[in-house]
């Protein structure tokens, strides 16, 4: 802070369209675009399991509960007592409990409406570092959870919701995209979209890896893959995996996909360059030449991927493997909030 | 569409007595006549759809998800024609002069009030005058840099100023935003017009905040200082700092070092020159003014007594849109300009004076009485409708300190058609102008027109279910 009280030097920095963002501001730009990525893959995962409940006809009781109990594990909610009791009842019954807590329960601080709820305050407070585009699309995709006919919709067509709110999240991406400039405020929302993808595409491997090797004795190879496609179907992985792998699905191959793909966006791999890569980016806007403790966090993640093989992987298990990277993604957003946050 | 319409001996904006529509709406009256309450409706849904989901709304927050409402909007546009409009803009123009002049005199010389024009007590005792001002030297000596002028038409049709809002008014936002959605709705209409453009607003503003930064030789940098979220103007704030391209700051985002004002950036601090605060004086400052205001920055006023930071507008403006003291507008004028008001105002009693008061307690039955520094429609009584009781306990709170109290006559607001229903029905309307004064003042072609809803209300204030149109202000015909 003391060399900014020269006075002199502070004007100099301030030149043109270089400045440099309010604290605050990049902060809720980038749990903006944490919450909005959120909420795309809760209603990615809701609408995944409904389907996949729909397909496989006759399942296990017990591996319908881990289903749907999966969902809360991966959101770190599963040991609250009402999600326990979301999980009480028929089928039918766990099913409607579990998209109503999971979706418009506004007193559930992880449901899909207190996503769009929590994006749209962070919004608001920084309208001014946002296009009226993409704040017209977050208008849009609250109205549609919250409207006078959101519940007759719900009730005559649940995957529709979910459709458009994921289909809001990517046109918010895309309107980020094209209507921000992509400087600080920008490489903000990208650092959060990733991180928050990389968090729970980790999440989504730790469980659902866990979930099927305790029931893969007792499936049929048909349901093991229907079972399979359901997880990368959960990453919206699934057509782009087909056009790479023909043939049964296992673990090995899945996991491969999932974590270490490089042309695909939503790999691990792929959520990791990228974060490091806007972080790197923030960092030199700021300090040129002196990376600093997030930067070097995810830049030793992103070597660490980029030289890691399949095959060793495999033997430790991939659960195992995405939950290290996962801890050190929390270190690295810690690190984030202290380094350009805490001012 | 208009079978029933009455005008009822007011003045109406659109019709003439006898129910011909005047030349300058002749166009409109026949695009409604033509379009029929189905089609129109269709229009105002439009509209309100495309409010909404742009987020134009203000705010009751009751809950974390907030009731959110759209300010209502009153798809008949208010056509100004150009030689009244001329008329609007040097009076506002001369009134906007003498009130700077007479914030820098009384918090400097105070000719004023030495040559017996204005009562000193009543400066004194005006609870918006900042003793901390005095002697204070701000940037190119202006005080009101942005001020919204409220204006009502008599009977006659003559334009009275009703009141003076130096201090943040508000409202600017929803004038740019019903002209965007004019154009967007009635495209043909609005092009069968020449009206004239208020979209540099935004580019005006930035150049008045500029104009009035401490230091002339280098770009300063702007901020807007907004309360939150929860204000209920935080869509204005941050449509402004939208507008100009600069920052929107709270003031947990400020700290002052050194008598210096700095934002918290993601590299550290960095200076700030101009602050357009929509924060009023006493949540300004904990250090100066209310101590248990967490809106504000410690150490801003004396940053700002330094010189090292403009604020807009100036602290101590409130002074000027006292209610006592706007009845000695007219003698500013002709104390510090020599000139004749070219506006109005209307007749006032000021019950610190003992006649006044005398007959306004005779007379509460036909007055308005206005509390000293109300605004936005609290502390009134309107006499001629109040219940007894309500008048009596006005009477009360007038005797007790009569300095806090104003009463003026009943003036007729002039009235505007407004869709009712399926059918057309006269509201009463007012219009607030926005003039801004940096190297020189500039009257914004336009303003905020606001609509009682309510039939028979004289009431505009959108907190007390008002709504509001587009105002066009027309060329002059070539």
């Amino acid at each position: 802070m003391s060399e900014l009280m020269l006075g002199e030097e502070v004007h100099v920095n301030l030149g043109g369209s270089r400045r440099q963002m309010l604290a605050r501001a990049a902060e809720s730009l980038y749990w903006l675009s944490r919450y909005v990525e959120r909420s795309e893959h809760l209603a990615r995962l809701i609408h995944e399991n409904l389907q996949l409940l729909t397909d496989v006809g006759e399942l296990a009781a017990r591996v319908k509960h881990d289903l749907w109990q999966g969902i809360l594990r991966m959101f770190g909610v599963d040991q609250l007592p009402e999600a326990q009791a979301v999980l009480a009842g028929t089928d039918e019954q766990v099913a409607q409990h579990m998209s109503a807590y999971m979706t418009f329960d506004a007193a559930n601080a992880g449901s899909i409406l207190s996503c769009i709820v929590n994006a749209r305050e962070n919004a608001r407070s920084i309208r001014e570092n946002i296009s009226g585009e993409v704040w017209e699309d977050l208008n849009t995709l609250y109205w549609s959870l919250r409207g006078p006919d959101v519940g007759s919709r719900f009730e005559e067509a649940p995957l529709e919701v979910y459709r458009q709110v994921m289909n809001g999240s990517m046109l918010f991406q895309g309107l980020t995209d094209q209507t921000l400039a992509h400087s600080q405020g920008w490489l903000f929302m990208q650092l959060g979209k990733r991180l928050e993808r990389l968090d729970i595409t980790c999440r989504i491997i730790e469980v659902k890896f866990d979930i099927l090797q305790r029931h893969e004795a007792s499936l049929e190879p048909a349901e093991r893959n229907i079972h399979w496609m359901s997880v990368l179907r959960s990453c919206a992985s699934l057509e782009a995996y087909r056009r790479m792998h023909m043939g049964e699905m296992d673990a090995m191959r899945v996991g491969a996909f999932l974590v270490l793909e490089r042309e695909f966006p939503r790999s691990i791999r792929a959520c990791v360059h990228h974060a490091y890569d806007a972080v790197a980016r923030i960092s030199s806007s700021i300090r040129p030449g002196a990376p600093d403790q997030a930067e070097r966090i995810l830049g030793r993640l992103n070597t660490q991927l980029e030289y890691a093989d399949a095959g060793e992987i495999g033997v430790e298990g991939f659960g195992g493997y995405v939950q290290k990277i996962r801890l050190s993604m929390a270190q690295a957003a810690a690190s984030v909030k202290k380094i350009y946050f805490l001012h | 569409m208009f079978e029933n319409y009455q005008v009822n001996g007011i003045f109406d904006e659109m019709f003439e007595g006898t129910g011909q529509p005047r030349a300058h709406y002749q166009s409109v009256h026949s695009r409604l006549m033509s379009l029929g309450g189905e089609a129109f409706l269709r229009r105002r849904r439009m509209a309100d759809l495309s409010f909404r989901n742009q987020g134009i709304t203000f705010t009751v927050y009751s809950d974390a998800t907030g009731v959110e409402k759209i300010f209502p909007f009153d798809l008949i546009p208010r056509i100004v024609p150009a030689s009244e409009w001329m008329t609007i803009e040097r009076g506002l123009e001369q009134r906007l002069t003498a009130l700077n002049q007479f914030c820098n005199d009384i918090y400097h010389e105070q000719r004023i009030l030495r040559e017996g024009v204005i009562p000193a007590e009543l400066i004194y005792s005006a609870r918006m005058f900042r003793r901390e001002m005095i002697g204070v030297g701000v940037p190119r000596g202006i005080y009101i840099h942005i001020c919204g002028t409220d204006l009502i038409r008599d009977k006659a049709g003559n334009y009275l100023v009703l009141e003076d809002n130096g201090r943040t008014p508000s409202g600017v936002s929803y004038v740019l935003e019903n002209r965007a959605v004019m154009k967007r709705v009635f495209p043909t209409l609005f092009g069968s017009y020449r009206v004239r453009a208020i979209e540099d607003y935004p580019h005006n503003l930035l150049q008045c905040l500029k104009y009035s930064a401490p230091k002339a030789d280098i770009e300063p940098t702007v901020v807007v200082l907004t309360p939150g979220i929860y204000n209920s103007a935080y869509f204005e704030h941050s449509f402004l700092a939208r507008q100009m391209g600069v920052e929107l700051v709270e003031g947990r985002d400020l700290i002052v070092e050194n008598n210096i004002v700095f934002m918290r950036t993601v590299a550290g601090l960095r200076r700030v020159d101009v602050i357009y605060r929509r924060v009023d004086d006493d949540f300004l400052d904990p250090l100066a003014f209310r101590p248990d205001s967490t809106l504000g920055v410690a150490g801003l006023m004396n940053a700002y007594r330094c010189g090292n930071v403009s604020l807009v507008n100036a602290v101590g403006t409130g002074v000027a849109d006292d209610k006592a003291v706007y009845p000695y507008v007219p003698d500013m004028i002709r104390f510090y300009l020599n000139q004749e008001p070219i506006l109005q105002n209307v007749p006032t009693y000021i019950c610190s004076r003992e006649e006044d008061r005398r007959y306004v307690l005779e007379h509460l039955h036909e007055l308005v009485v206005k509390s000293t520094n109300e605004s936005g429609g609290y502390g009134m009584l309107m006499g001629h409708q109040a219940p007894t009781a309500e008048r009596e306990k006005f009477a009360a709170m007038i005797v007790q300190d009569p300095r806090n109290f104003i009463a003026q006559p009943v003036v007729e607001l002039s009235q505007h058609p407004s869709l009712v229903e399926e059918h057309f029905e006269g509201r009463r309307v007012d219009l607030r102008p926005y003039i801004l004064c940096g190297q020189k003042v500039v009257v914004m072609p336009g303003g905020l027109t606001r609509v009682a809803l309510r039939r028979g209300s004289l009431v505009v204030n959108s907190s007390q279910g008002g709504g509001s149109k587009d105002t066009w202000v027309l060329e002059e015909m070539a």
